[in-house]
């Protein structure tokens, strides 16, 4: 898979968090970016655009992120999704996995971890 | 490290003024400390034998070392583990102050012992290897602040100080914490942390400070106050309290909430409930980061 061809949607309320995942994403290429701001708009963009990977806050407005990742999880099992949030507590990320997240990356955002994810995606790992 | 707490006591004792904490704290990192300073340090010559030496050297060609040794000052093998010695960064702070003339070797070493007593270190060198010395240092300025405090609270601090060496830069010393009832609020974030330990905590600012730090903090260079720059203060408070809860977590099983970081739109802050100031002296400006707390059973 070639990440040109990709469409990824960034769920955070951060602008500048939304920034940093784009800025990081476009060292691999140019693929479709989409947004949302909290939880809800990230349900609905999912269903809205079907992406074909997700990057995730936990702690957002109006709907958090592990209540967002179930109703996506159920609007489509096969949903790829990658938590990136400040709160990475063992519970926090055991509620992430057993939603459905597919891994979690804990911020500060670590460049060449959000890259390695990004890559064994594209290699079908 | 902890080159703040140095600097917060040299302006609390008025041995130095805010311009010239400032001015000696963007130098510092740059310092090369001098063999006296050190050995007043290591407590292996006294302030009149540092100058005696001095004095020699500005009509004989000489080294410091070579000189001290011939005084009978220090032993050869004391001036070998001199050099060798890893000296704190705050001896960096000083050596300005010594440079500029703004503390002579007297008036340093007299600074060395009084704070060295104040806080407990036997053994300056205690600053680079024990993270005891450094817990006791700390817990010394929050004592000096009259400022109860919970073991979380404790955690919450230390973590803060080293978030923003972390996140934003090291050129800052912490001001004497004071408790307040209201602030007035420009550039203002907040965000709830939840659970046994309830507080709220806010992060306020001028703008042109604010523009500083949020460039330091998203490696951006930002121009003017815009929504990026708020992003970046409200992004700075979640990180530093999503580690926490984190290490609350690790450190007693306890879990805690944070809600989402808000703007604080109202020009003046009052609080329900005991509130701390804690105002933190960038060389670009001052951070004021404040503490409700609401609920601090540990």
């Amino acid at each position: 898979m070639n990440i040109n061809e990709l469409t990824i949607l960034i769920c955070d309320d951060s602008i500048l968090a939304r920034k940093q995942i784009k800025d990081i994403l476009s060292t691999l290429g140019t693929p479709v970016f989409a947004e949302a701001t909290d939880g809800q708009g990230a349900v609905d963009k999912y269903k809205e655009i079907k992406p074909d990977l997700v990057f995730l806050d936990i702690v957002m407005p109006k709907k958090d992120g592990n209540a967002a990742i179930q109703e996506i999880m159920e609007f489509d099992p096969d949903a790829t999704i990658i938590i990136a949030s400040s709160v990475g507590t063992q519970s926090q990320l055991k509620s992430a996995i057993e939603a459905g997240a597919r891994d979690f990356v804990q911020k500060p955002l670590d460049k060449n971890q959000v890259l390695t994810i990004v890559n064994n995606f594209l290699e079908g790992r | 490290m902890y080159t703040q707490f140095f600097g917060n006591y040299l302006l609390a004792n008025g041995y130095v003024t805010q311009e010239q904490l400032f001015s000696a704290m963007r130098r510092q990192a740059d310092k090369h400390i001098k063999l006296g300073t050190i050995a007043m340090h290591a407590g292996y010559m006294t302030a009149s034998e540092v100058d005696t030496v001095y004095i020699r050297q500005t009509h004989e060609d000489r080294k410091f070392g070579e000189l001290a040794i011939e005084e009978g000052f220090l032993s050869n093998e004391q001036t070998i583990e001199l050099l060798r010695l890893q000296v704190p960064d705050f001896l960096g702070l000083g050596q300005v102050f010594l440079d500029d003339g703004i503390l002579t070797n007297t008036e340093f070493e007299n600074i060395l012992a009084d704070y060295r007593s104040q806080n407990e270190l036997v053994d300056l060198d205690m600053l680079i290897e024990e993270p005891e010395a450094i817990t006791k240092l700390f817990e010394n300025f929050l004592i000096v602040a009259e400022t109860p405090i919970t073991h979380n609270g404790h955690m919450f601090t230390e973590l803060l100080f080293n978030n923003f060496v972390r996140f934003v830069g090291e050129d800052y010393t912490p001001i004497t914490v004071e408790e307040l009832t209201e602030f007035p609020a420009e550039c203002c974030v907040k965000q709830e942390i939840k659970g046994n330990y309830s507080i709220v905590t806010y992060l306020a600012m001028d703008e042109e400070t604010a523009i500083a730090f949020a460039s330091r903090y998203a490696e951006e260079n930002f121009e003017a106050y815009d929504e990026y720059v708020q992003a970046s203060l409200e992004d700075f408070l979640n990180l530093h309290n999503g580690l926490f809860i984190v290490n609350v977590s690790n450190d007693s099983s306890t879990e805690l909430s944070i809600g989402t970081p808000e703007h604080v739109e109202e020009p003046l802050l009052l609080f329900d409930h005991v509130t701390y100031h804690f105002p933190i002296l960038y060389t670009f400006g001052t951070v004021h980061f404040l503490i409700e707390a609401v609920k601090l059973d540990d």
